[in-house]
């Protein structure tokens, strides 16, 4: 470490000395209250204003920054304190480009740089960053061993939208190779000297004092905004002196990764000073650094892309291909591995494309989709591969059913002729991943395989045992083995009272909106429907009572519900809104409940329809005894436990038995030994009214008939 | 049994929030107490009415519009006879020309019209957009960095475009942000909260919470303006506390009961008329409701709505 903390401090005091010099120079030619100032800003000399709150004005004021200045550079060994020696070089650097503008109104008139950026251009450049439309800004300095090469990396941040700035005699190397300069273009070619870099640190530092409202002096804040909200690095080029070392350690304590084009060896410090000699590889390794995601406007594909097409059907005749699960092998597979691991925007094909075969045909299809991100979790692995369905069919053309290896993808001849290829597939699906996912994802590849030995290796030694660890997963989630439960309130635009919690065994009301999902709207929309309730304050097991839960809930519906039980439908019942998939109500004579779902027309033994049901349910209001859920928490060992769990359920509409029976009986054979409990129960074959109900329970001998009085 | 009034207090307010500059400029919001219930305690803030032209001037208005305005043929000279409206608080100047799928008026002219109105008119100055997220975040820049140190407040910011409007207005140009939510008061709550976020200050932000005229599913609007306020109040929830500003003119003068002609309905009377009361109904309920500013046209509704604020204030 020390070879780079001893480059640092010899820059600083070299800049440091030069500045003194400098500034006394100054005095000493144009007297103590000679003006200084840059033109056409309220912000001073912006760096010293903001690190200190000191409004410059005049010559006479710049000893007293010099001393603080020189008070930076404490020598000491260590990084953080060398880094305080870049902001030294930063400010001294500032203080010899106000000079500059002290001997002259315009001393970059005869620069093909432009020196200091006014206020007005930060005002109106302030805005494209925020939205992301510049999506981030480069500083190159120096000058390139091979000046066709930097130029293409300038070109490559280009095309991507990011604001370059240049200092040195890049600049020439730029022009030279073509390269289009100017505000709109882009890429600001600042300045020959090295201390014209201040001009764009004055630009982050500025960008913090409008757009991040920092106070002026308060230097802790001023380096939080500009390391968090301004997506700046630079790049150096050619040979390193100490004070472009030192200048560069300003850089990185305002945030800004360095990246060199020079190898460093071990002085280099992950995340802020790396070498990159590959002058190929600059321009995506400097993104990485400072994890820039380039807004996608227009996926590059020869067919049509929108919502519109989703219910496009194409049929066998019409079509030029197809990727049938019963007839050939394929799989679609999404998984999360390292950083290291992918390259963002790879997209492999292996085997032959679709243009080797002559319609109809049927070819093998393997999607592995490779993704990572800080964000990422496991768990979203699957929520990100039940979009690739709608994105498929949002391609004029092509048509989708299915998930996991059980899928069929046409492509219809129309689309063929018109160029699309399974290249075409790849880029869809990279685009949408990096738009629709992009806060959990930093990086994609595609790897599309029709090579039918490869497909069926893909699918049974890593697509099938993933598939069978995720349902190992959702079997073994319970809400004893989470911290956290989920809010949602998207459907408070029409119950505005109420708020489901969704629990790994009890899923939203709509069947829709499973724990996994509200977990990952959480990552997604931060501020959404889907908020963390901690599982904390456990007042009551068997109710499944929690004062975080009823915070949570008294929050979302603004007081209007103070209190819900998780398990229980007697007490404090959840609320819901009028979009449940099923309905449960006490029958009391029958000593147990009945579950309608939505579709079932008919009557239930209580007397009342689904409709019936749905009016006293829905609304937000908690009804004692009756409550909506979705299809799923019917076979769930909390369904409805503190009055006795599933061996109260009496009666369902004979498709929701068909449906659930399975799981139900699975369930029940756990928790009471019963065998085949779901032919135990009635339905509108057995009865609709309580009477015949009863009968049929007692000569089943129903366990609920003997269980303590439901109320 | 004799009647005990309990006065209903609140430990939370109302955000106050100035428009304007000098002694021209006004306050809306401030009220702890729900709207107004004078006799709970402080109403912060009377309600303010603010009187709209369009910058299409006077096409297809009716006799009592184009009267009031008579002899004004730019957005600036209606703009000063709107100022002297009695009864008007602040001006809106509504860009309709703006949208491209319409008149599809350029940045640069609406611009233009915007510094002039500006100029002509004392009172505080409100834009609105054209209702085209990407258009009205162009325009509001472009204005927003025009009338600089102006005060004026953008309807609105979306959560389509709230950062671009979000940065220009608030941040970079130091103006008021309007945020538009369709009803929700969730969604309100979110685009407050991301406007935060950005870095807009709670205090420059004031919620349009979307309208309906009158029997439109005014319900929907009368609930949801209810729960803000029980929220803001009840709860003390800060990014629910913004002050709500309601344009009422273009969604009362765009329903049937507003537009047909008489020749047509015979027996609903005159069409001015009933655009007339279209207007005032829809603007009373929201002020009842909760809305710290209306935003109107005709001159009739202003005068009957500010009657109506003094006697209740």
């Amino acid at each position: 470490m020390s070879a780079l903390t001893d480059l640092i401090y010899g820059g600083a005091n070299a800049v440091a000395g030069l500045t003194e010099g400098a500034v006394n120079d100054a005095i000493a030619k144009y007297g103590e209250q000679k003006e200084v100032a840059f033109p056409d800003t309220a912000y001073f000399l912006p760096t010293i204003y903001a690190a200190t709150g000191v409004k410059v004005t005049k010559l006479g004021d710049l000893p007293a920054c010099v001393g603080v200045l020189k008070s930076l550079i404490s020598g000491k060994e260590d990084l953080g304190e060398a880094l305080n020696a870049g902001l030294a070089t930063a400010v001294g650097a500032e203080i010899i480009e106000a000079l500059k503008y002290v001997e002259s109104a315009d001393p970059y008139a005869g620069d093909s740089g432009i020196g200091f950026v006014p206020d007005p251009i930060i005002r109106s450049l302030g805005v494209p960053l925020v939205t992301g439309d510049i999506p981030g800004v480069a500083v190159m300095l120096g000058k390139a061993d091979d000046a066709a090469l930097v130029s293409e990396i300038i070109k490559g941040y280009q095309t991507r939208g990011i604001l370059t700035f240049l200092v040195g005699d890049i600049i020439e190397q730029a022009i030279e190779n073509g390269v289009k300069m100017g505000l709109d273009f882009r890429v600001v070619p600042l300045g020959h000297d090295v201390t014209s870099v201040t001009h764009v640190v004055t630009v982050a530092i500025r960008a913090a004092l409008i757009f991040g409202a920092v106070t002026p002096g308060d230097l802790p804040t001023l380096l939080a905004y500009t390391k968090e909200r301004v997506p700046a690095f630079v790049n150096a080029f050619g040979a390193l002196d100490a004070v472009t070392v030192s200048a560069g350690a300003g850089a990185i304590a305002l945030g800004f990764p360095v990246i060199v084009d020079s190898d460093l060896g071990d002085i280099q410090v992950p995340g802020a000073l790396e070498s990159v000699t590959d002058l190929t590889k600059t321009v995506a390794h400097s993104l990485e650094l400072r994890n820039i995601k380039i807004k996608i406007r227009e996926i590059p594909i020869p067919v049509a892309f929108a919502s519109a097409f989703e219910g496009e059907i194409i049929r066998r005749g019409d079509m030029h291909v197809q990727f049938n699960s019963t007839r050939k092998p394929t799989c679609e597979l999404v998984v999360m591995k390292d950083a290291a691991d992918i390259e963002d925007h790879k997209i492999t094909i292996i085997g032959s494309d679709v243009d080797t075969v002559t319609a109809p045909a049927d070819m093998s299809l393997g999607v592995l989709i490779e993704v990572c991100g800080e964000k990422m979790q496991v768990d979203f692995e699957p929520v990100i591969e039940r979009k690739l369905h709608y994105w498929y069919n949002y391609m004029e053309g092509v048509m989708h059913t299915g998930q996991r290896n059980l899928i069929n993808v046409r492509i219809s001849k129309e689309a063929f002729e018109k160029g699309l290829r399974l290249k075409d597939f790849g880029e869809v699906i990279w685009c949408e991943i990096m738009d629709e996912f992009a806060s959990v994802v930093d990086k994609c590849q595609v790897t599309l395989i029709t090579d039918e030995a490869k497909v069926v290796e893909l699918r049974d030694s890593v697509a099938m045992p993933r598939y069978d660890e995720r349902d190992a997963r959702l079997a073994g989630l319970t809400d004893e083995s989470v911290d956290t439960f989920y809010t949602c309130i998207l459907c408070q635009s029409f119950a505005p009272s109420h708020c489901c919690v969704v629990t790994p065994e009890r899923l939203g009301l709509c069947g829709a909106v499973s724990w996994l999902d509200a977990k990952a709207t959480k990552e997604l929309t931060p501020t959404g429907p889907c908020q963390p309730i901690p599982k904390e304050g456990c007042t009551d097991e068997r109710l499944g009572k929690y004062t975080a839960v009823d915070e949570a809930v008294s929050q979302a519906t603004q007081g209007a519900v103070s209190s819900v039980t998780l398990y229980s439908i007697l007490e404090d019942p959840m609320t819901s809104c009028g979009c449940f998939e099923c309905i449960c109500g006490i029958i009391p004579e029958a000593n147990g409940v009945v579950i309608v779902n939505r579709e079932y027309k008919g009557m239930t033994p209580t007397g009342m329809t689904f409709g019936e049901l749905a009016s006293m349910t829905g609304g937000g209001v908690q009804t004692p005894g009756f409550m909506g859920h979705g299809r799923h928490f019917i076979s769930s060992k909390k369904f409805i436990s503190a009055e006795g769990g599933i061996e109260r359920i009496v009666w369902m509409p004979k498709e929701l038995k068909d449906s659930v029976g399975d799981k139900l009986n699975k369930t029940a054979k756990e928790l009471f030994g019963a065998d085949n409990f779901i032919d135990m129960i009635g339905d509108e074959t057995v009865a609709t009214d309580s009477e015949t109900l009863l009968a049929f329970l007692t000569e089943k001998n129903h366990p609920a008939l003997g269980m303590d009085p439901i109320m | 049994m004799p009647f005990k009034r309990t006065p209903q207090k609140f430990n939370a307010a109302i955000n106050a929030m100035t428009l304007g500059t000098g002694d021209n400029a006004v306050t809306i919001g401030g009220a702890s107490v729900l709207p107004l219930y004078s006799f709970d305690g402080d109403i912060g803030n009377a309600p303010k009415i603010g009187v709209e032209i369009s910058d299409l001037g006077l096409e297809g208005e009716c006799v009592g519009m184009t009267e009031f305005y008579a002899g004004a043929s730019t957005p600036a000279e209606m703009a000063a006879k709107a100022e002297k409206m009695p009864g008007a608080d602040f001006v809106c100047l509504r860009l309709e020309g703006a949208d491209p799928n319409g008149h599809n008026r350029s940045v640069e002219e609406c611009v233009e019209i915007a510094k002039a109105v500006a100029g002509a008119i004392s009172l505080p100055l409100v834009i609105e957009g054209c209702k085209n997220n990407e258009k009205d975040a162009e325009l509001f820049e472009k204005i927003a960095a025009a009338l600089e140190g102006k005060n004026v407040l953008f309807l609105s910011a979306k959560e389509e475009n709230h950062k671009s409007v979000g940065a220009a207005v608030g941040l970079a140009y130091a103006q008021k942000v309007g945020a538009e939510s369709s009803v929700d008061i969730n969604l309100a709550k979110q685009l407050n909260v991301l406007l935060t976020q950005l870095g807009v200050k709670a205090e420059n932000i004031a919620m349009n919470l979307g309208s309906a005229a009158a029997g439109y599913g005014f319900e929907y609007v009368a609930s949801t303006m209810d729960r803000v306020k029980a929220a803001a109040l009840g709860q003390n929830d800060a990014m629910l506390q913004m002050p709500v500003i309601t344009p009422v003119a273009s969604e009362a003068w765009s329903v049937k009961e507003a537009m047909v002609d008489e020749a047509d309905f015979p027996e609903w009377g005159p069409q001015e008329d009933r655009g007339v009361r279209m207007e005032i109904a829809t603007a009373a309920a929201c002020l009842a409701c909760g809305s710290d500013a209306v935003i109107l046209k005709h001159p009739r509704s202003v005068a009957t709505i500010s009657a109506m604020v003094a006697a209740l204030k």
